[in-house]
C-alpha cells in the first residue's frame, strides 16, 4: 500500500514538474506564469473612493483573463516599514502607492522600475500635474506615475458658525480666531468641544503657518542642506499655531489627524471646524463610520493668512504609483496603472473621491463643483518639502511630528523644540544617501 | 514490535537496563566510550535546533554591524565591510548613551517593582484562606495569559485623555484638572504608564514562584523565632529571604532580561510610533535599522544591547551571590 501511493506520488510530482518546464519554455512568462498581481494602495482609497478601484480591477481582469488582482490597503504609518521588509523578503508587491514627499530616497535607491522609455504609454502623461512629476522624476528619469494631489482647506459646520454669530467665512487669521473664539463661547461648554480641531502632532496643519510667516523647512546652500525651522519667520508662524491651537482645540495633544480619523471626529458634533483634505468631506458622511445627516451642514473654505484676503499655503500632499524593480509581473503592473490612471477613472477620483486628479485637463472639473471649489483654490498657494534623497528619513523619524507635539503639549519652549528639530533635520539631510 | 528499543541501538545507555547482554557489553571499551560520548550525543539534536535557530542568526547580526547595509542592499543582498564604523557612529550618537541610561531606570524600576509586589502578594498568598487563594491565583495566571497586545489596549482605553476610566475617576474624586490630562504628553507619566503595564504583566510568574518557594521555608523555624519575639519582618528579612535567595536571584535575573528589552509595550502604548523620549534599546534599534532603514547600525546597536544586558546581568549576579556567601 505505501510503496504504491509513494510511486503516485512521485509519478505526480514528475508531471507536475514537466508541466512546469513545458509553460517556461513558452514564449510570454509574464503571462503564463503570473496568476495575481499584488497591488498596494493607501487606505484614502478604501475609505475615499473604493469603487474606482473596484471598477479598475474589473476592466483589468476583463482584459487579462486568467489574471487575479490582489489589492492591499495600507495606513501611512508604517506602510514603508513594511514595504522595505518585502522587498528584503522578496514578496514586494507588483504595484505601489508612495506619497510624494517619499518617493526620492527610493528612485536614488534604485529600487522602483525606470518608466522613462515608456513615458508615452500612461494616459495623460503630457498634462499631468507638475508637482507630481517632478516627484516622480530623479536626475531626469521618470521612476513612478502621478496618481492625485490634494490640498487642505478648512471644512467646517455651517449650522454651528450661523448658530455662534459667525455671519461670512474669516477672511485673515485674525478673524479666523475671532470666528473660532465665538464658537467656544457657544458650545464650549460641552465636554471636549473643539471650534478647530487640531490634534498635536498635525503638521501639514501646523508648517502652513511657518510658510504663511515666510519661513521654511530647509534650504539647500554650498552642497550642503539646512534646517531653517528656528529662522525668526518659522519662529512667528510656530509661535501662532501654539497660540492658536491653544485658544480653540481640545483635541488629543499626542495623537495625529488619522488616528482617530479627524473626518469622524468631526462627524460626532463637537467639533466646529478641522483643516482637511477633499476626500474627509464625504467620509465625514459615511454611512458606516460617519454621520450622513451632516450632508447639508458641512462647507469649506481655505485656510486664511495672516495678511488679509491671502490664503495660508496648504501643502501640496499627492501619490504616486510606482512598480517595484523586484516585480515579476512588470508589464501586468504597468497595465494596471494605465487602466487606473486614465481619464474615466481620474474623473471619478475628482468626482466622488473629492481630489485632484493627475492631469491638468480635468482641473475644470474641480472649480466648477462648489464642493471641490475650496481646496482647488486653496491648492494654489502650496507648499512642498524639500526634494532631498535624505528627506523621507525626517519623517520616519517624525522630527516634524515630535516638534508639534512638543510645542502644543508645552514640554519644550518654541524656541528650543524648532531648534532641535532644525538640527536633527541638517544632520539627516546631509548624511550620505543610503 | 516488543523489540522497538533495539531501533535505538546507537544510545546503548538508554536501553542498559533493558537486557543482560547489554550490561555485559557496557564493560567492554566500546561501551565505556559510548557511555562517554552518550550525554554529548543526546544533547546533539538539542544543540542543533539552538545553534540553527539562535547562533545562526546571532552570526548574521554581528555580521551585518560591520556592514553599511540600506535599502539598496535589500536588493542586491549583500552589504559592504565597513569595519567598527557603526560601532564608533553608535558611541558618538549621544542619543545612544540617553537611551541606554533611559533603558537601565527603567530596568531597576520595573524589575524593582516586580519583585517587591511579587514578594507582597506571594506572602499574602500563603497567609490567605483556600478559596480566596484559588480566586487570586486564578486571578494572576488570567493576567499571565493577557496577550500583550489586548492589555496594552486595556490600559491605553483606561488612561485615554478622552474616554479613560482614570480621568474620569479622578475627575469624580474632586481632581478637576485630570479631567482632560493626556498621560503621555509627558514622558515621566507616560512611563508611569508602560512601566503599569510591564510590572503588572510580570507580577503572577513572580509570585507565583516565589508562593511555591515559601512551602520550602521550614515553618519550625519560623515558629522558633515568633517564640522569640521576632517582629515579621525580621522574619522575613532573617528568615524567609536568606532561604529563597536562589529562587529571588533567579526570578531578579530573569526579569532583568525581560525587562531590558520590553519592546511591545512602548510600541504599543505609543501607537507604533514612540516619539524619542519613548526610546528604550530596542526599540531605538529598531527605529534605527527598519524606519530609517540603516540595517548595519540597527544592527549595531543590537549587538552593544546583548552585551549591556550581558553585562548588568553579570554584575547583578556577582553580587547575590558574594551576598549569599557572607550569610
Amino acid at each position: 500500500m505505501k510503496r504504491r501511493s509513494i510511486g503516485a506520488l512521485a509519478l505526480a510530482a514528475a508531471l507536475l514538474i514537466s508541466a512546469v518546464a513545458v509553460s517556461a519554455g513558452s514564449s510570454s512568462p509574464d503571462r503564463q506564469h503570473a496568476t495575481k498581481v499584488v497591488i498596494w494602495l493607501q487606505n484614502d482609497a478604501e475609505n475615499g473612493w473604493k469603487d474606482m478601484v473596484t471598477s479598475t480591477n474589473d476592466a483589468f481582469k476583463a482584459k487579462h483573463s486568467g489574471v487575479d488582482v490582489d489589492v492591499q490597503y495600507q495606513g501611512w504609518g508604517d506602510h514603508l516599514t513594511k514595504f522595505d521588509a518585502a522587498l528584503a523578503g522578496g514578496t514586494a508587491p507588483d504595484v505601489v502607492e508612495f506619497g510624494n514627499t517619499e518617493t526620492t530616497r527610493y528612485m536614488a535607491a534604485k529600487l522602483l522600475q525606470d518608466l522613462t522609455t515608456q513615458t508615452k504609454s500612461f494616459p495623460n502623461s503630457s498634462t499631468w500635474l507638475g508637482a507630481l512629476k517632478s516627484s516622480c522624476t530623479y536626475k531626469g528619469r521618470l521612476f513612478c506615475v502621478p496618481y492625485y494631489a490634494g490640498a487642505r482647506a478648512v471644512i467646517y459646520r455651517k449650522d454651528q458658525y450661523k448658530a455662534a454669530g459667525v455671519k461670512s467665512t474669516p477672511k485673515s487669521l485674525a478673524q479666523f480666531v475671532t470666528a473660532g473664539q465665538k464658537l467656544m463661547k457657544k458650545y464650549g461648554k460641552q465636554r471636549n468641544y473643539s471650534a478647530l480641531y487640531f490634534p498635536g502632532q498635525y503638521w501639514y496643519a501646523g508648517l502652513s503657518f511657518v510658510y504663511d510667516y515666510g519661513g521654511k523647512i530647509a534650504e539647500f546652500k554650498n552642497g550642503k542642506w539646512k534646517g531653517t525651522l528656528d529662522s525668526p519667520q518659522a519662529l512667528q508662524g510656530l509661535n501662532q499655531v501654539k497660540k492658536v491651537v491653544k485658544a480653540l482645540s481640545r483635541a488629543n495633544k499626542t495623537t495625529d489627524e488619522a488616528n482617530p480619523q479627524q473626518a469622524l471626529v468631526f462627524s460626532k458634533g463637537r467639533v466646529g471646524a478641522f483643516i482637511g483634505n477633499g476626500w474627509e468631506w464625504p467620509y465625514a458622511l459615511d454611512k458606516k463610520l460617519g454621520n450622513p445627516s451632516l450632508a447639508k451642514k458641512i462647507g469649506a473654505y481655505p485656510m486664511p493668512s495672516h495678511t488679509a484676503g491671502k490664503f495660508m499655503p496648504t501643502f501640496l500632499g499627492g501619490s504616486d504609483l510606482a512598480v517595484p524593480v523586484t516585480s515579476k509581473n512588470k508589464s501586468l503592473a504597468y497595465d494596471w496603472i494605465r487602466i487606473f490612471t486614465s481619464s474615466a477613472q481620474m474623473r471619478t477620483l475628482a468626482t466622488v473621491g473629492k481630489q485632484i486628479p493627475n492631469t491638468t485637463t480635468l482641473a475644470s472639473l474641480n472649480a466648477k463643483n462648489p464642493q471641490l471649489a475650496a481646496f482647488a483654490n486653496a491648492s494654489k498657494f502650496s507648499w512642498f518639502v524639500p526634494t532631498a534623497p535624505n528627506w523621507v528619513k525626517v519623517e520616519n523619524a517624525r522630527v516634524l511630528k515630535n516638534l508639534f507635539q512638543a510645542i502644543i503639549t508645552g514640554r519644550k519652549s518654541v524656541a528650543q523644540a524648532a531648534k532641535d528639530a532644525s538640527n536633527q533635520i541638517t544632520k539627516i539631510l546631509n548624511q550620505p544617501v543610503t | 514490535m516488543s523489540q522497538a528499543p533495539g531501533g535505538e541501538a546507537g544510545f546503548p545507555a538508554m536501553t542498559a537496563t533493558a537486557a543482560g547482554s547489554v550490561r555485559r557489553r557496557r564493560r567492554s571499551l566500546g561501551g565505556s566510550v559510548f557511555r562517554a560520548l552518550s550525554p554529548y550525543l543526546l544533547l546533539a539534536p538539542a544543540a542543533i535546533v539552538v545553534i540553527a535557530v539562535l547562533g545562526y542568526p546571532l552570526y548574521l547580526l554581528t555580521r551585518l554591524s560591520f556592514e553599511q547595509f540600506g535599502l539598496a542592499e535589500l536588493i542586491t543582498r549583500k552589504g559592504n565591510w565597513i569595519g567598527a564604523d557603526n560601532y564608533t557612529r553608535v558611541f558618538r550618537d549621544h542619543q545612544f548613551w540617553t537611551v541606554l541610561l533611559r533603558t537601565f531606570v527603567f530596568t531597576v524600576v520595573t524589575v524593582g517593582l516586580t519583585m517587591i509586589f511579587g514578594t507582597l502578594i506571594a506572602l499574602l498568598l500563603s497567609r490567605l484562606g483556600r478559596f480566596v487563594r484559588l480566586l487570586l491565583i486564578s486571578g494572576l495566571v488570567l493576567v499571565w495569559a493577557t496577550p500583550v497586545l489586548v492589555a496594552v489596549n486595556i490600559f491605553r482605553w483606561m488612561v485615554d485623555y478622552e474616554f479613560g476610566v482614570l480621568n474620569w475617576t479622578l475627575a469624580k474624586l474632586g481632581f478637576d484638572s485630570f479631567l482632560n490630562k493626556d498621560w503621555f504628553a509627558n514622558p515621566t507619566t507616560g512611563f508611569a504608564v508602560i512601566t503599569a503595564i510591564v510590572v503588572w504583566g510580570a507580577i503572577p510568574f513572580v509570585a507565583i514562584t516565589i508562593y511555591a518557594g515559601l512551602s520550602q521555608v521550614p515553618a519550625e523555624l519560623v515558629e522558633a523565632a515568633e517564640i522569640d519575639g521576632a517582629r515579621r519582618w525580621q522574619i522575613f528579612k532573617d528568615i524567609t529571604f536568606p532561604v529563597l535567595l536562589p529562587i529571588f536571584v533567579i526570578l531578579t535575573s530573569l526579569s532583568i532580561i525581560w525587562d531590558f528589552q520590553v519592546f511591545n509595550q512602548v510600541w504599543l502604548a505609543r501607537g507604533s510610533e514612540p516619539e524619542e523620549d519613548y526610546w528604550l534599546m530596542s526599540v531605538y534599534s529598531f527605529i534605527e535599522a527598519f524606519k530609517l532603514g540603516e540595517y548595519g547600525f540597527g544592527a549595531a546597536i543590537a549587538v552593544v544591547m546583548v552585551f549591556a544586558m550581558f553585562f548588568a546581568t553579570f554584575v547583578y549576579l556577582r553580587q547575590m551571590v558574594q551576598m549569599g556567601e557572607t550569610r
